[in-house]
């Protein structure tokens, strides 16, 4: 709420600087983001008298001359359509600054001198939407009666000498949405009592309340009161009441629906105006809509009600949204002479969900949601029924119908003096205690230690001890607070053995050269299948944003896919990024979220270079570094076997298992891909990616110390003649299985399948390392080794040694 | 038969000169050697006028000796010297085929980086793990009841307006904070085993639609400090800490503010760091910059998690790692977190521990 701080001088005396006021609110109450001060960097606007205004030919201008309280009236044209002789006018004089730092000059218009220009609300700074309606597309007219001399300046006038402090204030806080809430709260901060005034309204009309029936469910209004005033006439508020409006951010309207806006202003109580002859049957009922029903709003918005908004209707139809915005069918127009006025409280959260459902939150809905002060439903009506018969030539009918009047009791909080200093680590007495609780205006009993606090209603934020904590920490200054460190027992920081995986893991791929990055969770439902063998459930939102966001992706290779896609796109093609994070799925009614990680690769294996030593990466490249980063945490029985996964080549990936255990796959992704994105066109992409649940339990832990060899290694090629078909697997395997055991490894040397090499054959060449950790291997022991080795591949793969 | 002896030494003139001119000449090694056997050689020169020298007279073969030695030591010298000579020059020569372009760029490899919202937030882990704050994950599809419910925001409460929520079925959402990890620790905790400290990072997620200033996702770490004995006083202190750790501020300021889960609430603010509170862009001319929401653990959230609020009682924290990182560094469009811009993404490299 914007809070003037002229206003708040009819509360409190306030002798301190704004800013320095505004800074003393924030860090004690209420966050003050900015004041504003309208007058701020504005120069020479003074009130005018028109004294002529004739048209020129041909133009849309008006040549004028106007009394600025100078010698001689100043000759100016001005172009708005309302200008008028004996209007009074805000002129900037030569030299004047208007808003945004426009400076004006005397000068020829359409070559006819004028020595200023006469302005509009906006031209001096104010925003569209406070500016009165006859006054939006014009200059802006002082109304007959408001006490203006030509000459002086406008600011006063105009309420621009004020300061308007933004309180942004937080759900909690919606008693200070109201000057004298605002004022309460400034009170407490600076120990002033503020001064609060009673109504005091005669009602001169005749009783109405017996003939007019208010059907009211209570639990829809635990409060609802209604008074009627007749004779009235529509007409502009006085200037002082506007310009408080518009330095609230309200747009005067008239002065009836004005009395309403400053009554909610003063005292946060949500009014409504219904043109009585809405009701002229002589019944109201507050009830929830009924299916079918329809309002059209003030705003012209039509509205298909939901059985849970709460109406006003007359004995047919809804007339109102409660709490929220009246209904255009009860309007209060230029021609009302009667008025139904209202002031209610109504159920919070039913006007919350309303005013959500029909995205129509209003000032007063934003009050209702967060609660009013129940003890002020009456002054509120009061207020604007004074107004509206002050300035609306308005008679009070006799009598203020209560359809419904639930008494709310005040709060009783019982705490103790040693409680509040042991939260906030302070040592105040149970005097200093109650100093503050003075402050805020609370009722409070001190015995010894023991403190018991009555809190008016119009503070219904506090409930519970741990509220009055609060109040006592921010009056007596958060800045005092000592700043001290818990001094608690000693306790071991750290993280859990699987995040110290997790995070090793990400370091190692880190040092391959990888840079990580950090993707979307939710995805497309179609992207979100791809990258995964696994065909459990997709998790979907229920209300997407859109359809590119509704579901949880089930592998982290989309993200990468996407952040590849987004890089070609920006000209960088030299790419080797990763990911780890979880993916998500449904499985069995269960929500899962499983740790992942995933490379993708595609350009060179190093920056390009003169030497032109940067090969492309291929499968090979991709899949050793996989294997180098599964060593390095000590992954063993390693085996890779051609798989077919959703969105990769299906001729080169492969499923990576430890032993029997799935881990995830390498491989080449599918070309097709950069059929949808043509980002992908032309480019080769390569990666991996590893559940990490499966891969986690099987990282060393505990690993012992394994001497360094003291004999040395025998090396011993083989090479063979196999059929194509054979894999280096099977070869492998077979090697092994014959080897004996002083078989160290075995490395693949070449692969050679072109020319020379009879059809439907490949060769291959291994080299074999035997070692006896005990002694010196000997040539014998080993010779005989690759014999039965080269007898095996014979005959198991029909290899012919070569 | 001095005759003899001075023909002799005049032989051995002209071998000299004509051996210290076949050294001088020598382009190689093996031509050296050929020199040296020519004249000091079993067959050599000089082994020839040694072999003279029964021809001349008893009394004058000392002098003669003397000076065939001292020939024969003379090319000695000057072979052995030649003989360095050529291999320095070798070398050179060498060397001076070797010659590179040092200024031609080398071949760099690829270089790994780790994300800048991981950076900030392995920097405040690592910054509480030396307080003694335990490092906890929870899940990112939460339940209304750890998300909401224990944190003191039963069904209806205004302030689940606060955070658009993504709904996943009437239980299930994507967690709009990183709080309910504070509830799920809070039940687990053995008090008796010693205080809780806690810090709980993640993604979290928002109905918001993605635009500079507002992502759809983002990171949190949630804090939290509970046992018989912690005030506010040390929030403050444990919070001013945090600031000066991560923008080097000194000058903080407490707001009081609302969360659900907290009571007393506050919002702390470090004094800009780049304008030091004359007013720039980065604090929007406030001179301050608002940095966390912090508060005493609400005793509703303690009891919901049957923990005693009359005997325990204290602190928690949750700052935006985007947040951090969009200041920490002045980025100035949240999507460009998750865009990942290899050219964005590598710059951070510096800034790693």
């Amino acid at each position: 709420m914007l809070i003037s701080y002229n206003w708040l001088q009819d509360f409190l005396q306030l002798q301190v600087d704004p800013a320095v006021l505004a800074e003393k609110i924030t860090r004690t109450g209420v966050e003050i983001p900015t004041t504003a001060h309208p007058m701020a960097g504005l120069k020479k606007l003074v009130v005018g008298h028109v004294l002529t205004s004739e048209k020129i030919e041909g133009t849309h201008l008006h040549k004028c001359q106007v009394e600025v309280g100078q010698e001689a009236p100043l000759q100016i044209v001005c172009g708005a359509p309302n200008v008028a002789a004996g209007e009074d006018v805000i002129v900037a004089l030569h030299g004047a600054r208007i808003a945004g730092n426009e400076k004006i000059k005397r000068g020829k218009i359409r070559g006819i001198e004028s020595n200023g220009m006469i302005c509009g609300l906006q031209e001096i700074g104010f925003a569209d939407k406070v500016v009165p309606a006859k006054y939006l597309h014009g200059i802006f007219v002082f109304s007959a009666g408001s006490d203006v001399k030509p000459g002086q300046d406008v600011y006063e006038a105009l309420g621009m000498d004020d300061y308007i402090f933004d309180f942004d204030i937080t759900p909690n806080r919606a008693d200070t949405l109201s000057m004298e809430g605002a004022a309460y709260e400034v009170g407490a901060i600076i120990d002033q009592k503020p001064k609060i005034e009673q109504v005091v309204l005669k009602e001169d009309g005749p009783a109405w309340s017996d003939k007019f029936e208010a059907q009211v469910d209570p639990k829809l209004a635990p409060k609802y009161y209604l008074r009627k005033l007749t004779g009235i006439k529509i007409g502009e508020s006085p200037l002082w009441l506007q310009t408080r409006l518009w330095n609230a951010g309200i747009r005067p309207v008239n002065n009836v629906v004005d009395a309403t806006n400053y009554a909610m202003l003063l005292t946060g109580q949500p009014l409504h105006a219904y043109d009585a002859k809405t009701f002229a049957a002589g019944k109201l009922i507050v009830r929830q809509a009924q299916a079918g029903e329809k309002l059209e709003l003030l705003n012209e918005k039509e509205l298909e009600l939901d059985p849970q908004d709460i109406v006003i209707a007359d004995e047919n139809k809804p007339v109102s949204l409660a709490g929220i915005m009246g209904g255009m069918n009860s309007e209060v127009t230029d021609e009302t002479t009667e008025v139904i006025l209202e002031a209610a409280v109504f159920d919070p959260t039913l006007i919350r969900k309303a005013a959500l459902r029909h995205a129509n939150r209003t000032d007063a809905s934003a009050r209702f949601e967060k609660g009013v002060n129940w003890d002020n439903v009456q002054k509120g009506i009061d207020v604007a029924a004074l107004l509206m018969r002050n300035h609306a030539a308005a008679t009070v009918d006799q009598g203020l119908l209560k359809a419904t009047d639930q008494q709310r009791q005040a709060v009783v909080v019982k705490t103790t003096t040693s409680y509040i200093n042991h939260v906030l680590g302070t040592e105040l007495s149970g005097e200093d205690i109650a100093k503050i609780f003075d402050r805020l205006g609370f009722g409070h009993e001190l015995a010894g230690d023991d403190l018991t606090v009555t809190v008016p209603n119009r503070r219904w934020d506090i409930e519970i001890p741990a509220d009055l904590v609060e109040e006592v920490g921010r009056l007596y200054g958060y800045d005092n607070l000592e700043s001290t460190q818990p001094l608690l027992p000693e306790t071991h920081g750290g993280y859990s053995v699987r995040e110290t995986k997790i995070r090793r893991l990400r370091k190692l791929v880190e040092g391959q050269g990888l840079n990580e990055t950090i993707n979307y969770t939710l995805t497309s439902p179609k992207a979100a299948k791809l990258f995964t063998k696994s065909d459990h459930k997709l998790i979907k939102v229920a209300w997407p944003m859109n359809s590119g966001r509704s579901a949880l992706r089930q592998s982290l290779l989309i993200g990468l896919v996407n952040a590849v896609s987004y890089n070609f796109a920006h000209k960088q093609e030299q790419l080797m990024l990763f990911e780890q994070g979880r993916v998500y799925n449904l499985d069995d009614g269960k929500y899962n979220e499983l740790e992942h990680l995933a490379a993708l690769y595609t350009g060179t294996a190093a920056h390009h270079n003169w030497q032109k030593l940067d090969q492309p990466v291929d499968f090979y490249w991709v899949k050793g570094q996989l294997t180098s980063l599964l060593a390095a945490v000590g992954i063993k029985d390693l085996t890779f076997k051609a798989a077919i996964i959703p969105g990769m080549h299906p001729t080169r990936t492969a499923a990576v298992y430890a032993g029997e255990r799935y881990l995830g796959f390498v491989g080449m992704l599918a070309p097709v891909l950069a059929v949808k994105d043509k980002n992908l066109q032309g480019h080769d992409l390569y990666g991996y990616e590893l559940n990490l649940e499966a891969l986690l339990p099987l990282m060393t832990t505990g690993l012992k110390n394994e001497p360094a060899p003291k004999y040395p290694s025998i090396e011993r090629d083989v090479s063979l003649l196999v059929d194509k078909e054979i894999t280096n697997a099977q070869v492998v395997d077979c090697i092994k299985a014959n080897g004996g055991k002083y078989l160290q490894a075995v490395h693949v040397m070449d692969v050679y399948d072109g020319m020379q090499i009879e059809h439907g054959k490949k060769s291959l060449a291994y080299r074999l390392i035997f070692l006896n950790k005990q002694a010196t291997l000997t040539d014998d022991v080993v010779s005989k080794a690759v014999e039965k080795i080269d007898a095996a591949l014979a005959d198991q793969l029909e290899a012919k040694i070569r | 038969m001095s005759d003899e002896l001075d023909k002799l030494l005049a032989r051995l003139k002209e071998i000299q000169a004509e051996g210290s001119q076949e050294i001088d000449q020598a382009v190689n090694k093996e031509k050296l050697n050929d020199i040296r056997v020519k004249f000091m050689g079993r067959k050599g020169k000089l082994t020839e006028i040694l072999h003279s020298m029964k021809d001349i007279a008893p009394e004058n073969r000392r002098t003669l000796g003397q000076q065939v030695n001292s020939l024969r030591d003379k090319f000695q010298a000057s072979i052995d010297q030649a003989n360095q000579d050529l291999t320095h020059k070798l070398i050179q020569q060498r060397l001076e085929a070797e010659k590179l372009d040092v200024t031609l760029p080398g071949r760099e490899p690829l270089m790994g980086s780790k994300h800048v919202l991981r950076i900030v937030e392995d920097d405040l882990e690592k910054f509480f793990i030396g307080m003694g704050y335990q490092v906890v994950q929870g899940p990112e599809i939460e339940t209304d009841h750890y998300c909401f419910e224990m944190m003191n925001l039963p069904k209806d409460h205004p302030a689940r307006d606060m955070q658009a929520t993504f709904w996943i079925d009437d239980e299930h959402l994507l967690r709009t904070q990183t709080s309910g990890d504070q509830a799920r620790v809070l039940e687990k905790h053995d008090f008796s085993q010693g205080p809780l400290k806690m810090v709980g990072p993640g993604k979290v997620y928002r109905r918001d639609d993605d635009d500079a200033t507002h992502s759809h996702q983002f990171m949190q770490m949630e804090g939290l400090v509970v046992d018989k004995h912690v005030t506010m006083g040390d929030l403050k202190g444990t919070l001013e800490l945090i600031a000066k750790h991560v923008f080097g501020s000194t000058e903080i300021r407490l707001r009081p503010s609302y969360f659900p889960f907290t009571e007393p609430s506050v919002e702390m603010d470090v004094r800009c760091f780049n304008c030091g509170g004359k007013g720039c862009p980065i604090c929007k001319y406030e001179g301050w910059i608002e940095v966390l929401g912090a508060g005493m653990v609400h005793p509703n959230v303690l009891e919901n998690a049957c923990i005693d609020s009359k005997v325990y009682g204290g602190f928690a924290f949750g700052v935006g790692l985007d947040r951090f990182a969009i200041l920490k560094y002045s980025i100035d469009d949240i999507r460009d977190f998750y865009t990942n811009d290899i050219r964005f993404l590598t710059q951070f490299r510096q800034e790693e521990d």
